[in-house]
């Protein structure tokens, strides 16, 4: 008999199976459960400034093709062609007039009608069309330059999904008088791990900085996070972490931090970071003023670095293996030159090149092997670290706590349980 | 190139395979001291741009130039460091907690394909090839292949050559390495 959610996430997630993360069963269930279901990232605005600019993206294991048409609205279509299922573009990004598949050149527009069968020329009939072009997301919305796109067309808005979300993460991008841009191709690292464990990593696991990461990050880091680190969650699934700076913290104790290790490095763009942050107040008030971000997540596989500007998305690609795709983010407004620098917050410590980030992977595929062992079903992962711990705050939305509490981690498996329910036979 | 005498070839081979033996013996410590101390480190990401249709029939179409997102284009490469990152890197490898390397990778280099490019009284540009076998404990073995584009010093006070930049272009396609944040 086919393993249920309920036997996998208990009443109050304080005990997560270990088949939650190694079961092909469950695994499908999680793509028609979670990710036909979600709002699922594809691009932000400033990777596509001109018509006919393209960037690769992918739903799950769909592959989707985000342009600016014509018409400079966003669209999101599958690459795949009608005909026989290749793709029709083979390009991680660029600008394209139309898309021509390979095999026997059926061309689409870049908006995704078909435009031509060349095959017709030498026959009497002519297929219709209009049925005929690829599969387009049914649903793409966007908030703050952010397109997402879902398979559901019942879904709800975008706004609604994201919730107060949206203001934990303005906190980040109202601060910047111009918005942010997405530097470049993402990185693309494949993983032999499941992908809700970056997730869950992103969402609030702040904590194991001190322990796995020790051999990298100083102890007053480590002390920062411990005294003024909070974590907040707003909607299950979704999950803030940061650290609240006292009143009257110097704006240079906001603006960087050992995490800003290439800015640190590079004296000539201090004056910059000041200024930001010491406008920070009056686009962003004096409460998220004083914040300086740790980590987020977006349900289900969007991921947020703000200690390194980084965006990042975990693809799944099976139970074992992910493919985790991360953007390094800047100011929009930043001279060429400092957003070079900038850029460098993220790679020196993250991502596949990352001085700390190899230390997760490594932790992320052993937890893939810990979870796929036999005879230990019957020791489930505990979640319970906190159980009861968060409470609503006066100035922050959501439920909030100390990041050792492990809430965000046991919200996030009771919508994960709720939505595989859902999809269960 | 002209003006590369055998010798000077020979001596700058000798010097490649010293420096691979050191950083497969993981004397990174005795390997950084071969570092200039304005030393640029690079690795550029490897992209699969479109191709464009007007460079059609020419190499410049397939260039391996245009898949390189490196530290002058205003895209992502995936490192860009200088001494202080590769100092906090070889500290990294000599504490025990660095837990993804405990216990310690095993690699072994071939460096190859030694081209000197550029010779002048005070710096040479060389080209080498490496194929590079990691073996984490405990994990997988991995298999790196790249080209590194060097300039060095001709000679600090020892007569030793210095590393004053190196571009490590690795031929992937897709990142399937739990790092790349080894000394290539
Ligand atoms: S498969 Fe695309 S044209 Fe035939
Ligand atoms: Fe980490």
């Amino acid at each position: 008999m086919a393993l249920r959610a309920r036997d996998i996430v208990n009443h109050d997630a304080t005990l997560i199976g270990r088949k939650a993360w190694t079961d092909p069963h469950i695994y499908e269930l999680e793509k028609r459960g979670i990710f036909a279901k979600s709002w699922l990232f594809l691009a932000h605005e400033s990777q596509l400034p001109n018509p006919g600019d393209f960037v690769q993206a992918y739903m799950c294991e769909t592959p989707v093709i985000v342009v600016r048409g014509a018409d400079r609205e966003i669209h999101a279509n599958i690459n795949s062609c009608t005909h026989r299922g290749l793709p029709v573009c083979r390009a991680d990004h660029g600008n394209a007039t139309k898309f021509v598949c390979p095999y026997h050149n059926w061309t689409y527009s870049v908006e995704g009608e078909l435009l031509a069968i060349p095959q017709e020329k030498h026959l009497q009939s002519k297929a219709d069309k209009g049925p005929l072009g690829l599969k387009p997301v049914p649903r793409v919305e966007s908030w703050n330059g952010m397109y997402f796109g879902s398979f559901d067309p019942e879904i709800e808005p975008l706004d609604a999904y994201l919730g107060d979300q949206r203001w934990y993460l303005d906190a980040f991008f109202q601060r910047f008088p111009s918005g942010v841009e997405f530097v470049g191709s993402p990185q693309r690292w494949i993983i032999n791990a499941n992908w809700k464990l970056p997730v869950e990593n992103q969402i609030g696991d702040v904590n194991h900085g001190p322990f796995l990461h020790s051999a990298v990050i100083p102890p007053e880091a480590n002390r920062e996070v411990f005294e003024l680190g909070r974590s907040a969650v707003t909607i299950p699934g979704h999950g803030a972490t940061f650290r609240l700076m006292p009143e009257g913290t110097p704006v240079e104790h906001v603006a960087w931090g050992f995490e800003g290790m290439s800015a640190l490095l590079a004296p000539e763009i201090h004056d910059y970071l000041r200024e930001i942050h010491a406008h920070a107040e009056e686009r962003v008030g004096p409460i998220r003023a004083r914040m300086k971000g740790l980590t987020y997540g977006v349900f289900p596989n969007l991921s947020f670095l703000w200690s390194n500007t980084a965006f990042k998305v975990s693809h799944p690609r099976g139970p074992g293996r992910v493919e985790y795709w991360c953007w390094s983010v800047v100011p929009a407004d930043a001279p060429d030159e400092f957003k070079k620098i900038l850029r460098g917050n993220h790679t020196t410590l993250f991502g596949p090149g990352g001085i700390i980030e190899q230390e997760d992977s490594e932790a992320w595929s052993q937890q893939y092997v810990g979870s796929r062992i036999d005879f230990a079903d019957d020791r489930p992962y505990y979640y319970g670290l906190g159980l009861g711990e968060e409470k609503f705050h006066p100035d922050l939305p959501g439920l909030v706590s100390v990041t050792a509490n492990e809430f965000y981690a046991r919200h996030f498996f009771l919508r994960w349980r709720d939505a595989l329910e859902k999809v269960e036979d | 190139m002209s003006g590369v005498t055998p010798e000077l070839q020979h001596r700058v081979e000798q010097w490649y395979y010293r420096e691979a033996r050191l950083l497969d013996g993981r004397q990174y410590e005795t390997w950084l001291a071969l570092c200039d101390p304005t030393i640029r480190y690079i690795v550029p990401a490897r992209g699969n741009p479109l191709v464009d249709n007007k460079q059609q029939g020419t190499e410049a179409m397939i260039s391996v130039e245009r898949e390189l997102e490196g530290v002058d284009s205003d895209r992502l490469p995936i490192r860009d460091e200088t001494l202080p990152h590769l100092m906090m890197r070889m500290q990294r490898a000599y504490k025990p907690n660095s837990w993804s390397e405990n216990p310690p990778a095993r690699t072994r280099r071939i460096v190859g394909n030694v081209e000197i490019v550029e010779a002048t009284e005070a710096q040479l540009s060389v080209l080498s090839n490496f194929h590079l076998h990691y073996a984490r404990p405990g994990s997988a073995t991995f298999f790196y292949a790249g080209q590194r584009r060097d300039v060095l010093h001709t000679r600090d006070d020892h007569g030793d050559y210095r590393i004053l930049r190196r571009e490590v272009v690795l031929d992937m396609s897709e990142i399937e390495f739990p790092t790349v944040g080894i000394f290539f």
